[in-house]
């Protein structure tokens, strides 16, 4: 398959308490298009992702009230929801827009502004994304979950809470070169094992902020951006889409590893490349151990060593593989339903060589991204590659 | 006659600082116990009696009642006899609530032997309390949790329940206004109705048992203050017979809870052929309760759950306001 | 933001008693939450068995930013148990400090306060506490 992405944009990551959530839509949305040079009425169908609204912002329809700020009115437009896989979703739902033919130009959009509320209250909002009613009336949260599988990995592969603190070093690193990211510090092992204990064994630089952020794509029929030459040929060039288990308590490992694996098999078929032509990926890491989970189920590591690449540079960004140039979710935050969304834009502008010098992987062709969501439930893969003089 | 087939206790295991929180409320004087067993947040007197209850009833024949006394339910206008019936699997017994005065629990037991007598299956009476207060001028009253239960049937125990007698008076010692969130004290009234209807009670107990007070092994009294404890000195119960049984100066006053876990203490300590004296007071009545112990109690040591685990005055603080936040 | 009395009343009572579902096609005891579906496969089949309450405590975490419901609380170890009938329970264990608990630990349920709702409704439900005693020697629950 061969999608064109004509235009992205985005949003800083970040609390903007003085934006609304239509706000930031519009900031992506009209910054796609202008990248796109494409007008409001070029959109045939807008696809927008969000998980929250009616919780973090007290209002419901977000699709619609999109396509009204937008000025896409009277195209087709619809809000896409799949706890944190969402953005992915609608990249997905965008695509298939594309191949079905019934389209031949549309935008996708994720946005989430997590900030108009305290903190304990967003983080019950953020909770209802896994079974609220019965599982999380538990005590756990969204942390404490996950914390539950950073222990089982550490305990199956007799790792230390040092090995996996390599993990949010790198990255800071890159974080703190990301104009865009929430958080633009960096550290050592040392202080993320001295940072505050969230959910024992999850550390502060271990979990993502809430941000308030939005992210958009246009994408077109492949013909469509073929006959722009000057623009940047990137396509995508794979969406496959999966869910696991809906509860932590039924969550093992295999089933986090094969969450991603999947699709990501199936990824690979469809692009008729594998693992080891990738220059670029962005993998998911709310919590700092899913990206070592998530480099398994790719197949840039065997399991129970995805986290080495962090420590010894070959995930870095001249390594075999660079994973979250862009700082990743410990940095960028986690706006629920545009990380998805955000994390394709990071890998275009890779591919596209338009990202700071400093956090630019050279010569990038090929790129990943692996969005996941719910305690174990969704999982999302996507490939794009920089396609010059093709026919 | 009625029996008691099986006993159990359960004090929430953290001890809060008496003294700071009198020194907190600018309370002058030195504090009457040395700390106040304090129940979780995620406690409550159901969760408490679900404990003594469930204690209780290990290995014994499912009661077809059960009996619950609290002046501090969770909800009102409900039975908590009725979810706890359900909480310990006994959907189908009889719940019945029993309440309104601190020395209500004997009433119930009287009310489980009057029940079980002719036969059947027995009855549970548990007891469970946790008196808060938000208003400084009650710090003194000593407001502990805990709670306590006895199964009581027709046959099959270790003890009979006696002769009992009550004597009562009009006073305004301990009492709440209507739907009042907090309760009144007038503690000088609460020693004197203390002291002289128990001491009414008991004489009365004598002429009805023909048993001396001095007779009993222990006494096992409601003990809303270490005060009324030493009254009971001099209507001429020996610091012998509450030696075992007093808790009040270590861990607080249980209202409700206070004279079930005094014979439990009691029946921990007790011998075939022993004669307990059960004490109940509350709102002027004063309950007397002859506990003729016929075999080796089951005993359940409930003295090993006095000592508890310290909490600072900033958690006791969250955990008593903190249940009372607004429904959110 | 108040939620319907109905919700109370689906997801209340059945949490004075600590059940798992056991599935009649392929015979797997499944978490409570179940109803519809068997996990394992596929089957539609799910009746409710209630557990004697023992367990161990097979994976934990420590809390330290709690949902808004276990404010107070805090830190208090949820942990995964896996029951002794075999099915794996997420559930707080109190009454012990986080450092006195580990993998393997043995435990016990018993009935907790878990929040209280948005209109004052009180959810009680099944937390487990550390149990002592010699497993053989553990008295059964009251039937």
């Amino acid at each position: 398959m061969r999608v064109g992405v004509l235009g992205i944009g985005k949003t800083p990551h970040k609390i903007q308490h003085g934006k609304s959530l239509r706000d930031l839509v519009v900031e992506a949305g009209r910054g796609a298009m202008a990248d796109a040079g494409v007008a409001p009425a070029d959109i045939q169908a807008l696809y927008v992702g969000n998980v929250g609204s009616v919780g973090f912002n007290y209002e419901n329809s977000t699709g619609l009230m999109s396509a009204h700020h937008l000025g896409v009115v009277p195209s087709a437009a619809v809000r896409v929801e799949a706890a944190c896989g969402t953005g992915a979703w609608a990249l997905h739902l965008g695509c298939v827009a594309i191949l079905s033919g019934l389209y031949d130009t549309v935008m996708v959009l994720g946005c989430e502004k997590m900030n108009d509320l305290a903190t304990v209250e967003g983080t019950s909002i953020i909770a209802q994304a896994a079974d609220s009613k019965e599982e999380y009336f538990s005590g756990l949260t969204f942390p404490s979950g996950v914390a539950l599988t950073a222990r089982k990995y550490m305990q199956t592969y007799g790792l230390s809470e040092e090995d996996l603190a390599h993990t949010s070093v790198k990255n800071h690193h890159y974080g703190a070169r990301n104009p865009y990211a929430h958080l633009r510090f960096e550290c050592t092992v040392e202080e993320v094992m001295r940072s505050a204990k969230v959910a024992d064994p999850l550390k502060l630089y271990e979990v993502c902020p809430m941000t308030d952020a939005s992210s958009a794509l246009v994408l077109c029929r492949e013909e469509i951006l073929r006959a722009q030459p000057d623009r940047p040929q990137v396509y995508v060039t794979a969406t496959q889409m999966a869910t696991g288990t809906w509860y932590a308590a039924s969550d093992t490992l295999a089933d986090a590893h094969e969450l991603l694996a999947a699709p990501a098999q199936r990824a690979y078929e469809m692009a008729g490349i594998s693992s080891a032509d990738i220059d670029v990926a962005e993998i998911y890491n709310s919590f700092a151990i899913q990206e070592p989970l998530g480099i398994e189920a790719l197949g840039f590591a065997p399991q129970g060593e995805g986290w080495k690449g962090a420590a010894d540079g070959s995930t870095w960004i001249d390594g075999a593989v660079a994973v979250n140039l862009s700082g990743g979710l410990l940095c960028k935050g986690h706006p629920l339903g545009a990380t998805g969304s955000t994390q394709a834009v990071d890998i275009v502008e890779q591919l596209r060589g338009t990202a700071p010098p400093d956090m630019q992987r050279p010569d990038a062709e090929i790129g990943i991204s692996a969005c996941r969501g719910g305690p174990g439930a969704v999982g999302a893969i996507h490939l794009y590659q920089r396609l010059e003089g093709e026919s | 006659m009625a029996e008691i087939i099986r006993y159990g206790a359960y004090l929430p295991r953290y001890r809060a600082p008496l003294g700071e929180i009198q020194s907190f409320y600018g309370r002058p004087g030195r504090p009457r116990a040395k700390a106040l067993a304090t129940p979780a947040l995620d406690e409550d007197p159901l969760t408490m009696a679900y404990e003594a209850g469930s204690a209780a009833l290990a290995g014994a024949e499912a009661p077809g009642t059960v009996i619950a006394v609290s002046q501090s339910p969770p909800f009102g206008l409900r039975k908590l006899s009725a979810t706890l019936a359900r909480a310990l699997g006994l959907p189908d017994a009889l719940p019945l609530d029993v309440g309104g005065h601190p020395g209500a629990a004997l009433d119930a037991v009287e009310l489980a032997g009057a029940l079980t007598a002719a036969g059947g299956p027995p009855a549970l009476v548990v007891v469970a309390d946790h008196l808060v207060s938000h208003d400084e001028r009650v710090v003194d009253t000593l407001s502990a949790g805990g709670a306590a239960a006895f199964l009581i049937g027709g046959s099959g125990g270790f003890a009979r329940l006696g002769p009992s007698a009550r004597a009562r008076r009009e006073v305004y010692d301990v009492w709440r206004l209507g739907t009042e969130p907090e309760p009144r004290y007038r503690l000088e009234v609460l020693f004197d109705a203390y002291a002289t209807t128990t001491g009414a009670a008991l004489a009365a107990l004598e002429a009805a048992s023909e048993r001396p007070t001095s007779a009993y092994s222990a006494v096992c009294a409601s003990q809303p203050h270490p005060q009324t404890l030493r009254a009971l000195e001099r209507a001429g119960v020996s610091a012998e017979q509450l030696q075992g049984t007093s808790f009040v100066g270590e861990i607080g006053n249980l209202g409700a809870a206070s004279v079930g876990l005094a014979l439990a203490l009691g029946l921990d300590r007790a011998s075939a052929g022993d004669h307990l004296l059960a004490l109940g007071y509350g709102a002027g009545e004063a309950i007397a309760q002859d506990v003729e112990v016929t075999a080796a109690p089951p005993a359940i040591d409930a003295a090993a759950q006095l000592a508890g685990e310290a909490i600072d005055l900033s958690t006791y603080y969250r955990w008593t306001r903190g249940r009372q936040a607004e429904p959110h | 933001m108040t939620v319907s009395a109905i919700e109370f009343s689906r997801l209340g009572p059945p949490k004075l008693r600590l059940y798992a579902m056991r599935c009649g096609s392929c015979g797997v005891l499944q978490p409570w939450w179940e109803h519809h579906h068997c996990y394992a496969c596929g089957g539609s089949d799910l009746t409710e068995q209630e557990l004697a309450g023992g367990g161990e405590l097979s994976n934990y975490t420590v809390v330290y930013y709690p949902p808004r419901d276990f404010l107070g609380q805090e830190p208090y170890v949820v942990g995964h148990i896996t029951m002794d009938e075999g099915v794996l329970m997420p559930a707080p264990v109190v009454g012990v400090a986080p450092d006195d608990v580990r993998v393997g630990t043995r435990v016990k349920a018993t009935l907790r306060r878990m929040k209280l709702g948005h209109e004052g409704d009180i959810y009680y439900s099944q937390k487990f506490v550390v149990d002592d005693e010699d497993p053989a020697a553990a008295q059964a629950q009251p039937v």
